[in-house]
Formats: C-alpha cells, sequence, structure tokens
C-alpha cells in the first residue's frame, strides 16, 4: 500500500496532470473576461468643477432655486459635452454674499429632491423622506435617509465682461456621494 | 406512408434510442390520476419556454447602448408589425411568471412536498426562483425608459449598501460609477445570457430529480394510478393555455408594455416604482429609516430566504412543517400587506380630501400621481416625435427630448419667467393651440402680462381692445408703469367711445385689417395657411397702410401707429416697441435678450431682466437655444410637421 508501483505512480501523474491541463483550458479563457469583468473597479472617478450660474440670478431671500450642473459627460466610448449631470439647490440668506449648496441627490437611494416654491422642506419622492431648507432632516433620526442633504463646496469667482462690467460666477464642486451611509462619503 | 415513418423512428431508436426516451417522458406514474392541481410545474416550465422564445426575437430587434435602448424598443413597439404583441407577451409573462412561481412555491410547502427525498430538487427550486427574480429585475432597466432608469438606479443604490463589498458590487452590476452604455451591456448580458443559461442549467437537474423521485402525490387519491401521457399533459396543456389566453387579455388591453419617456439622468422621475411584484421590498424599507435600512434592506430578507431554503429540514417533523406553512403564510400575507400598503401610499390622494392631519401624506401620493401623469404626457409628445417624419437623431431620443419646446418650454417657463408672468390660456386659447389645461402655469399674483397666446390674432385684437388693452392679463398687470401711458391712451381715444357711430364699422374694419397685419408679423407656423389666403393677404396690405399712416384718417384722435412705433422703413426707434416683425421668433428672442435695449423699450423698460445682453455667451443667464425653446412654447410652435402641413398637436 505505501509502495507505490510504477503504475499507480503513472496513474497519479495522469490524474495531476489531466486536471491541470484541464483547469488551465478553461480558466485562462475565464480569467481573460473576469479581468474585464471587474474593471470598472479600477477606475476612479473625479468630481468636475462646474459654472453654475451668475450670482445675480440668486436673490438673498433665503428661498432655494435649482439649478441644473452641465458638464461634460463621459460614458464608456461618448463624449457628450454640456450635459446635464445633475441639479442643485442653491439658496442665498438674506445678507449673504456666498450661497449654499445642495445636492439634488437624495443620500438615501439617489433619487431626486424636490422642492415645490413656497414650501418651507425639501421633499424626496421615493421614500418621502423631508428635509429642512438648512438641509438637515425633519425627523432627525427618525427619518428614512441616514444624513441629511449633502453640501457641496461652493466658490465665487469674479469675471470681467468684454463691457468692463464685473459679475460674479457662482462655481460648484459636483461631488457624487455615496448613498445611503450615516457619513457623507465621496464616491470613488 | 406508415411505413417510412417507421423506418426513420426505427432508424433513430437505433441511434439515440428515441422510442424509450419518449416512453419515459409520456408514461411517468402519476399516482390517483390526473389532476388540476399538479398542473402548476409544467405552466412554469411553458412560462419560461414562452419567455425564451420572445426573448429571442425581441433580441433580435435590441441594441444595448444609452442613444439606441429606448429607441430600439420604440422601434419594436410602436413599427415593427406585431412588436406591441411580442413585447406584451414578453412583459405580462414575466407578471405571470412570479405569480405561477409563488402559487408553485406555496403548493410545494403547503403539501410538505419538500421532505426526503427531494430537499435537493427544493434547494434547486429556491435557486431557480432567485434566478427569476433576477430576471425580472434586469430586464426592469432594458427599454432605458424613466420607469426603469429610476427604479433600478434605486435598486442598484441600494445594494452598495449592502455589508463589504456594497459600493463594488454596485459599480461591477452598473459597470461603473454611473449608469451608461456599460450598463445596459451588463445588464442585457445577464438577462439574455447569463440568467437563463443558468435557468436551463438548473431547471435540467430539477426536472430531472422530479422525474428520479415521481410525482408528490396528494393525499387522499381520487381515483386509479395514471400516466402522464394523455390525462395529465392535456390538463397541463389547457392550464398552458388559460396562462397565455390571460396573459393575452393583458396584452392586448395594455396595447403591449408600457414605454415611458427616454431615461434623463438628470430629470427627476417622482414615480420611480418597481414592478408590483417587488413593491413590497419597496414599502418594506420604509419601516427602516436611517442606519437600520440594512436591516430592511439585507439582514431580515436574507433571514427569510435562508429559512425558506432550510425548510425542508425544519420540516421533518410535524411542528416543523407547521413552522414552515405558518412561515408561508406570513411571507405571502406580509408581501399581500406591504404592497397593498404601497399602492395605497402612492394612490391616496385619489381617494381622500387634504386634511391638517394628512398633509404630508396626502401631498407625496399626490406628488406621485402627478409625476406620473407628466410622464405619461412626456412619452406622449416624446413617440409622437419619434414618429414624425424628422424621426430620431443620431443622438438618440433624448437630444429629441431636449430639443422640444412642448416639453422643455413649460419647465423653462416656470424656472425663468414664472415668477412674473402667468400663462393661463382662455378655453378658446386650449382649443386653438390644442393645449391640455395641465400646460397652464399659473401666478396667483403675476406683475407682469399674462404671455398665453403672444403673437395671436387674439393677443393683437386684445391690445387694440379699449376694455381689454388695460387688463391684468395685457398692460394692466399689478404695478404696471403702461396702465396709464401712451398706448392705453391711444387705444382708448382712438377705438373707444369717442368713435362716432357713423365711423364706427370703418375703425371696426381698420383695427382688422391692422389685427391681420401684426399677426403676419409674428408669422406663427399654425397661421401661415390662413394669412396665406388671397382675401386675408388683401386685408393685411390694407392692415399695413394703415399702420403706415392710413389709420390718422379714421381715428377721431388723428394718429396711426408709426407716431410712435417703427414698422418696417415708417416710424422711428425710441418711443415704443419696433412693429417691425412683432413677436416673430427672432423679435421674441431679441426682446427676452434684452427688452432694455432701443429696439424695444428702452429707458422705459419696467422691470423684465435682460437674460442674455452680452456677446460673450459666458455672461449671460440663458443661451439663444434656451431662449428659443421658451419662444417657440410661447408660440404654439411645436408643432409635429408628418405631412409637410403645420398643425397643432393633439394634446
Amino acid at each position: 500500500m505505501d509502495q507505490k508501483s510504477p503504475k499507480t505512480r503513472r496513474t497519479f501523474v495522469a490524474a495531476i496532470t489531466t486536471i491541470v491541463a484541464g483547469t488551465i483550458a478553461v480558466v485562462t479563457p475565464l480569467l481573460a473576461g473576469v479581468v474585464t469583468f471587474l474593471s470598472p473597479l479600477f477606475k476612479k472617478s473625479a468630481s468636475p468643477k462646474v459654472r453654475v450660474g451668475l450670482l445675480s440670478q440668486l436673490p438673498d431671500d433665503g428661498v432655494p432655486r435649482a439649478f441644473p450642473v452641465i458638464a461634460n459627460r463621459i460614458d464608456a466610448w461618448n463624449r457628450y459635452p454640456d450635459q446635464r449631470i445633475g441639479s442643485i439647490y442653491l439658496i442665498r440668506q438674506p445678507g449673504e454674499e456666498k450661497p449654499t449648496a445642495f445636492t439634488a441627490k437624495c443620500p438615501h437611494a439617489g433619487c431626486f429632491i424636490g422642492y415645490t416654491p413656497g414650501d418651507d422642506k425639501f421633499r424626496c419622492p421615493c421614500h418621502t423622506s423631508a428635509f429642512n431648507l438648512n438641509g438637515s432632516r425633519v425627523n432627525g433620526d427618525a427619518e428614512v435617509a441616514p444624513r441629511g442633504m449633502d453640501h457641496l463646496p461652493v466658490t465665487l469667482v469674479d469675471v470681467t465682461a468684454g463691457d468692463g462690467e464685473k459679475v460674479h460666477e457662482i462655481w460648484v464642486e459636483y461631488i457624487d456621494f455615496q448613498t445611503g451611509l450615516k457619513e457623507a462619503v465621496p464616491t470613488t | 406512408m406508415s411505413g417510412t415513418i417507421g423506418k426513420v423512428v426505427d432508424w433513430l431508436d437505433d441511434r439515440a434510442g428515441v422510442r424509450s426516451l419518449v416512453h419515459e417522458a409520456l408514461y411517468e406514474r402519476v399516482p390517483g390520476g390526473a389532476r388540476w392541481r399538479y398542473v402548476w410545474g409544467s405552466t412554469l416550465v411553458v412560462a419560461f419556454l414562452t419567455q425564451l422564445i420572445t426573448g429571442t426575437f425581441l433580441w433580435m430587434a435590441y441594441s444595448p447602448s444609452t442613444q439606441t435602448a429606448w429607441e430600439s424598443v420604440f422601434y419594436i413597439q410602436y413599427e415593427m408589425p406585431g412588436g406591441w404583441l411580442l413585447r406584451g407577451i414578453h412583459h405580462y409573462m414575466a407578471h405571470a411568471m412570479v405569480m405561477l412561481l409563488g402559487l408553485h412555491f406555496a403548493q410545494v410547502v403547503w403539501d410538505g412536498a419538500y421532505r426526503a427525498p427531494r430537499e435537493l430538487n427544493f434547494v434547486i427550486g429556491m435557486v431557480l426562483m432567485l434566478v427569476v427574480f433576477g430576471l425580472a429585475l434586469t430586464g426592469y432597466l432594458l427599454p432605458w425608459d424613466q420607469k426603469g432608469y429610476w427604479a433600478t438606479s434605486v435598486g442598484t443604490n441600494l445594494a452598495s449598501q449592502a455589508p463589504l463589498a456594497g459600493p463594488d458590487i454596485r459599480k461591477l452590476a452598473i459597470g461603473g460609477s454611473d449608469y451608461g452604455h456599460l450598463t445596459l451591456t451588463r445588464f442585457l448580458a445577464l438577462h439574455a445570457g447569463v440568467l437563463p443559461g443558468l435557468l436551463v442549467v438548473l431547471l435540467v437537474p430539477h426536472l430531472m430529480l422530479f422525474r428520479k423521485h415521481g410525482l408528490h402525490a396528494k393525499e387522499p387519491l381520487k381515483g386509479p394510478d395514471a400516466t402522464f401521457w394523455p390525462d395529465q399533459l392535456l390538463k397541463d396543456c389547457v392550464a398552458a393555455l388559460g396562462v397565455l389566453v390571460v396573459v393575452l387579455v393583458f396584452a392586448v388591453y395594455g396595447g403591449g408594455a408600457d414605454l415611458t419617456a427616454p431615461a434623463d439622468p438628470s430629470s427627476p422621475y417622482n414615480a420611480a416604482r418597481p414592478e408590483w411584484y417587488f413593491l413590497f421590498l419597496f414599502q418594506f424599507l420604509k419601516w427602516f429609516p436611517g442606519d437600520l435600512e440594512v436591516w430592511g434592506a439585507f439582514v431580515i430578507p436574507g433571514i427569510f430566504v435562508t429559512l425558506m431554503f432550510l425548510m425542508p429540514w425544519i420540516g421533518r417533523s410535524r411542528a416543523g412543517h407547521k413552522f414552515n406553512v405558518g412561515l408561508l403564510v406570513v411571507v405571502l400575507g406580509g408581501i399581500a400587506l406591504l404592497t397593498a400598503q404601497a399602492v395605497n401610499d402612492d394612490f391616496y390622494a385619489q381617494w381622500h380630501e387634504r386634511t391638517e392631519d394628512n398633509s404630508t401624506r396626502y401631498d407625496a401620493s399626490r406628488a406621485f400621481i402627478t409625476a406620473k401623469e407628466q410622464a405619461a404626457r412626456d412619452a406622449e409628445r416624446i413617440i409622437e416625435l419619434a414618429q414624425s417624419a424628422e424621426r430620431i437623431p443620431p443622438t438618440g431620443a433624448l437630444s429629441l427630448m431636449q430639443n422640444d419646446p412642448y416639453l422643455q418650454g413649460p419647465k423653462l417657463f416656470v424656472q425663468y419667467c414664472a415668477s412674473c408672468h402667468t400663462h393661463e390660456p382662455n378655453s378658446a386659447d386650449d382649443e386653438l393651440l390644442g393645449m391640455a389645461s395641465e400646460m397652464k402655469i399659473i401666478n396667483p399674483m403675476p406683475t407682469a402680462p399674462n404671455l398665453a397666446g403672444v403673437g395671436s390674432r387674439e393677443w393683437n385684437l386684445a391690445i387694440l381692445n379699449p376694455e381689454k388693452v388695460a387688463d391684468a392679463h395685457h398692460l394692466g398687470y399689478e404695478g404696471s408703469p403702461f396702465v396709464e401711458g401712451d398706448m392705453v391712451t391711444f387705444v382708448r381715444d382712438a377705438f373707444g367711445e369717442d368713435v362716432e357711430a357713423e365711423n364706427r364699422e370703418a375703425v371696426d374694419n381698420a383695427v382688422q385689417a391692422i389685427v391681420d397685419a401684426l399677426t403676419n408679423e409674428a408669422d406663427i407656423l399654425r397661421n401661415r395657411s390662413a394669412l396665406a389666403a388671397e382675401k386675408t393677404q388683401e386685408t393685411i396690405a390694407r392692415g399695413r397702410e394703415l399702420i403706415t399712416g392710413g389709420l390718422a384718417e379714421i381715428v377721431p384722435n388723428g394718429m396711426s401707429c408709426v407716431d410712435c412705433h417703427k414698422f418696417h422703413d415708417a416710424g422711428e426707434l425710441g418711443m415704443a416697441p419696433d412693429l417691425t416683425g412683432y413677436m416673430s421668433r427672432q423679435w421674441m428672442i431679441d426682446f427676452i435678450k434684452n427688452p432694455a435695449a432701443e429696439r424695444f423699450y428702452g429707458d422705459r423698460n419696467d422691470r423684465m431682466p435682460a437674460f442674455a445682453p452680452h456677446d460673450n455667451p459666458q455672461l449671460n443667464q440663458l443661451d439663444e437655444h434656451t431662449i428659443g425653446l421658451i419662444v417657440d412654447w410661447l408660440r404654439g410652435d411645436w408643432v409635429v410637421t408628418d405631412a409637410g402641413e403645420p398643425s397643432p398637436v393633439e394634446k
């Protein structure tokens, strides 16, 4: 039993070779496929800085106004120039120069949070999350959304028009945040 | 003849043993004889075959990319003969499959048919059920319409909350960080290749094991044993036919499956809901706020599914079987309840009045219903455009949608105009413009004219009507500096009570002629054919004469339009808006760009902002294209010119 005869040794080698050869034959194409399948994991997404409008378009009345986010969008092999890649709300409090920016993407499941002029709340239509105008959750931790609306960094840029007129542009870094988390974590 | 067939069968039998195969298939023993209660497994097989067949043909016409997915489904649905029926059958058979699956599963559990030696087959059946759910989920996205896009996007966002590798799972499922081409190629590969393949791979052992262990007969037996052929097979086929008839009724009644507007990543779809059979999960999530969500989305459903997989072992004892039946009742009952609750939440506003107490609930439901109606209108419009002679551009239906004044006009009007203006077509305009009442955008406290019907004959008539010129819809809006202005004074003096009785008819005719001439300047598409009539051309010519001076000889105050306005070569700029091309497309665009220009109101401009006064487009609030969309919508120039003849679009 412990003394292997040449015959069983040959069978053993044959078995190993069969297994190895067969596995390589099947696994190699599979691996090639799996690598391409996993390719999205190796790609990192960037947050574009976008000009959303002029400061003069935004009265300092504390009322949220929706602005489209226009940027170039790349989808696999296509580049779409100047696409609406999302939507944000800008609010300027009375007397303040710099507006606050919220992304319209709900931190819960990524739906578009809606705002009807005159309302005192943002409302998400999907799972009825509601947010105060400062972005906090109306019902706190009892809200379906795990956190308040996500803030976006705002920069004001001074530009001089051709006719010498000075205008302020509102620029926003459009960050895409992961949904469903207690903390705001940008998607990678 | 029978001799030839016999020889062929003999030949096949020698080489492939077909006789014993057929015999095995047809003469399976059915303990206690054929019964209707045994048909459900077979109906599922037939349903799956239906999906394979219809799915294959749909695949032949489907193109998975963001510019072609919706477009190809549109083509199947509206252009290919019988395409709507093919889609309808595929769609409703998917629903039928989910229901039959529930029935099949419930029966197996109820009857305890999972007991040894059938445990393995039960487990295979459970996996098959999950595969079918996977097929349903992936199929929902493929038309790339608003409904499927947003519902699936919510679903995959939830997947990203899965413990451990959540975000990576989401990325792999959708082929990147955002939805796009690769989402469609992946979902199609799953839906048409991987999952059906897996289903076949599992269905074969499922059926083989079923045959190996025999049919699980329900006691008491109703009669002597029989064989599968003919009685049970007959019953199975009749049941399959019954399922098909029900599916056909739905497919024909619904005109095939629904196709909403093309997916627009930047445009919210507030009525995003999963298909009805997943609605219970959607509703279940509402119970788990914030951090608890992972319980609602993964832990609790995971526990239930695990328990269901373990049923054969739990059910070894009598008490265990009772537990399983109890679990079945809880799961099915829970699903029914949650589904009913979800539907009730969504349509609450249809069945209840709004009160203080229910306002939140009512408003949420109202928003859902409004979004659904809006989506239906969008879909109707975009399909109409896609069917017109223009067809769909290579950039896809979405660009068609984004460049359509009918769809974009109201949104842009709300965003940029409605804080001052209102848009209230009267009922005559409704008919004229084919405008749905939903197109009304009402500002209850307007501080500018009502813009419904600008440039139309009615608009020009109202401006020259002493009773209407200074009303709230025209120059008499809240805070208007024009309410006592030169124009109002002129209209009252020229066309009002000062006109002597014998001159009344001449004055009225003059007004009509001027109105025709001005309407001609506006050149609104739908008016073109009426204005081209020979008789109208004569009045237009007369109207032009009147505007450029002729009017002064008819009206009591002895003035004509060009005393203040410029009209082509007559008159001067600087006192009042230019009437050359009054309310034409370009005139309105230029006006919105800068109403304080010399050609329009100059220093006399009221509060109307200049939306594009700069040469550098970067400094302007709106670009010419966007202003054009607003203008085309206001003028009602959102016609579909199918036969070359412009006509207002129904609804």
